[in-house]
């Protein structure tokens, strides 16, 4: 039953993957694309153009779902992909607690910078 | 080892993780899709780290190495990574699909001469690989003109 639950999130995090990725990638690495419909975003790779996004609290918020996301998508992924290698029942348990110590590394990680830039 | 009879007689073990001999197209989705995955998911964890790192030395530095992946060699690397993400996203949309039973017609009694699941659901699988191509083109030619 757990498992079902699991694989349920892991489409709905696939799901809204797909709207959050997008936006973040076609901003990040599509200016140019953007740039022949009218819309100028400045290189948004730059020290500036990254200093304000970290001032602005929509950001930090798109990009804490984010992160919570693609952890949560991509480490279950791998986890699911670990366990068709039918492990015992202790190792599975071993195996999903590294995953979830990982995931929660990670995401600490991942927030740790924006989180200190935009409380300045 | 499985008895012989059980339901596991079929199964391919590690080496279908990359090998799917005679199966169809949908299988070779599937590995795709898993391998495509596994890159995204390394691909996650360097990024995580570096941007952290990068970011906690200030800015000259974190000039400098953007500087760095303006270099073709990381620029091919940063178009596998979004051409990846694009085949992951919309194999996964298809899957989605499929698991949620969308766009695969209405249910029919399996009198002969029918199509078998696979076939119903080819459309669906044709046009996704379609739009994998139109995308990863569309984003090359970002890429080709200067792109990030």
């Amino acid at each position: 039953m757990r498992n079902t639950y699991l694989w349920l999130l892991q489409l709905v995090t696939g799901g809204l993957i797909l709207l959050f990725g997008g936006t973040h990638m076609v901003l990040m690495h599509l200016d140019d694309i953007l740039g022949f419909f009218g819309i100028d975003i400045g290189e948004p790779t730059t020290w500036a153009s990254m200093m304000d996004r970290a001032g602005r609290g929509f950001w930090l918020a798109f990009y804490i779902i984010f992160l919570a996301l693609v952890l949560y998508h991509g480490l279950n992924g791998l986890r699911g992909i670990i366990l068709e290698l039918t492990p015992s029942p202790r190792m599975e348990r071993l195996v999903t607690g590294l995953i979830l110590a990982l995931g929660i590394i990670a995401f600490g990680l991942g927030i740790y910078v924006p989180a200190q830039l935009f409380a300045g | 080892m499985p008895k012989a009879g059980s339901p596991r007689d079929n199964y391919l073990g590690v080496r279908g993780w990359v090998w799917a001999g005679r199966y169809k197209i949908e299988r070779y989705l599937y590995i795709l899709h898993r391998i495509t995955g596994l890159g995204l998911v390394l691909y996650l964890g360097l990024h995580l780290c570096v941007m952290t790192v990068f970011r906690m030395q200030g800015e000259d530095f974190y000039s400098a190495v953007m500087r760095l992946f303006h270099n073709p060699v990381f620029k091919v690397g940063e178009y596998l990574v979004f051409a990846a993400l694009i085949f992951h996203g919309l194999n996964g949309l298809r899957l989605i699909f499929q698991e949620l039973g969308f766009l695969l017609g209405k249910p029919k009694p399996p009198i002969y001469p029918y199509r078998d699941s696979l076939r119903r659901r080819r459309p669906l699988v044709l046009a996704m690989i379609g739009l994998v191509v139109v995308g990863a083109a569309f984003v090359l030619f970002d890429f080709a003109r200067g792109g990030p």
